[in-house]
């Protein structure tokens, strides 16, 4: 179960679910995406039940708005990640600005994806993510997934590993760098 | 008009996964409204969030888990009423406040009711934001601000105006994203008042440069 299609098949899968409802479809999206996302709101802290909650809520977003997705400008997993990660600070953090912002923000980017010549992100793409946060020094590593995984601030990881704030950021800088230059590699 | 000044990759990673504390996090969207460079940026750090998400190992779902979303999307279609997106839009109106910016403070730069809170210095708080200060600060032309280092996490976005300091030159959509190696003096360039609004993340108390610039003079 976790060999996961890749980038082709998920837009395949998603033309299917925005275009013909199918169900088929949508439970082979459910089945990759579904114990992930459950799995990301329980590292957050998220209680299981509203983690459950939050799963179904995520993937209804992705059976009612499929139709705009657009596999050009995020992979699959990139775009349920914001979805998570949106609800999550809506529903969870309670900050109920988040989201019509998000929304605002997406909204932009459309109208320049129309005009610039923006790159598509690709299961290459996310080959190359994937080695270079394996290949992350393990300080740098573990600062990411505190961000990420735990959601701590840079002022929280500064108090958890006695490490003083510019230097919580200054690794921070260089870890997001080198992952930066993985997306960006020649092709 | 294209910022000079931009978030740092620190700030931008950490808004990406959702672990910046709310009122740095409004200066952010407000900047990212301004400002496609960092928006490509924060793309970049969605990515590495939706790999991180993906590389957790997992059990496959339950056959309960299956059928309850079946079961949902049986309930389906029920009538969407989607949040209305916050009022970005690309057009240069200079009254207009940035998106992120309304619920707090209004639409309208013109329409501000500052508090004076000090010779030359006028000031409006959001009420409410959940973890840390947002404040938005006028600061008159020509103000020499007293030299100061920085205490916690802070975030500064010009609106109107402009100020200079050793890192250069900041207008309309700059921010300064600065933490507490950095030791500075801005003053404000003549003509019209600075307007900014800046966000800091500690709870309760002014840290870093709001406290050692404005503490003397506001005795708080
Ligand atoms: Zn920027
Ligand atoms: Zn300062």
């Amino acid at each position: 179960s976790n060999a996961a299609p890749d980038a082709h098949d998920w837009s395949l899968l998603m033309a299917a679910v925005s275009t013909q409802r199918d169900r088929a479809s949508f439970m082979r999206i459910y089945d990759h995406f579904a114990p992930r996302l459950q799995r990301y709101l329980r590292n957050l802290g998220v209680a299981e039940s509203t983690a459950d909650e939050l799963v179904q809520e995520a993937l209804l977003t992705l059976w009612r708005k499929a139709a705009l997705f657009d596999p050009a400008r995020a992979s699959l997993g990139t775009w349920l990640y914001r979805v998570a990660r949106n609800l999550y600070i809506d529903q969870v953090r309670r900050e109920p600005h988040w989201l019509p912002i998000q929304e605002g923000l997406d909204r932009l980017d459309h109208l320049e994806s129309a005009r610039l010549d923006s790159q598509p992100e690709s299961s290459f793409d996310q080959d190359l993510l994937k080695q270079a946060i394996d290949r992350l020094p393990p300080m740098q590593a573990k600062l990411v997934r505190m961000c990420y995984l735990e959601s701590k601030s840079h002022s929280e990881i500064s108090g958890e590993l006695a490490m003083p704030l510019g230097s919580v950021k200054s690794s921070l800088r260089r870890a997001f760098a080198k992952l930066q230059g993985s997306m960006r590699a020649p092709r | 008009m294209k910022p000079h000044h931009h978030l740092d990759d620190a700030t931008l990673l950490s808004y990406s996964a959702g672990a910046l504390p709310p009122a740095l996090a409004v200066v952010a969207s407000a900047h990212l409204e301004r400002c496609a460079q960092c928006r490509e940026s924060q793309h970049a750090a969605d990515r590495i969030g939706g790999v991180l998400m993906q590389q957790q190992r997992v059990d496959a779902p339950t056959d309960d888990a299956r059928a309850a979303m079946l079961a949902l999307l049986d309930r389906e279609p029920v009538p969407e009423h989607p949040a209305q997106p916050a009022d970005i839009v690309e057009r240069d109106d200079p009254d207009r406040l940035p998106g992120a910016l309304q619920p707090w403070f209004g639409h309208s730069l013109r329409a501000l009711r500052w508090k004076r809170v000090a010779p030359g210095v006028q000031r409006i708080r959001a009420s409410g934001i959940g973890g840390g200060n947002l404040m938005l600060l006028r600061i008159a032309p020509g103000s020499k601000l007293p030299l100061h280092s920085h205490g916690g996490s802070e975030l500064t976005m010009i609106l109107d105006g402009a100020y200079d300091d050793m890192l250069g030159h900041f207008g309309p959509g700059d921010v300064a994203d600065l933490d507490g190696q950095i030791n500075h003096q801005p003053v404000t360039s003549p003509g019209v008042p600075c307007i900014c609004v800046a966000a800091t993340d500690a709870p309760l108390v002014f840290s870093g440069w709001f406290a050692r610039t404005l503490q003397p003079l506001l005795g708080f």
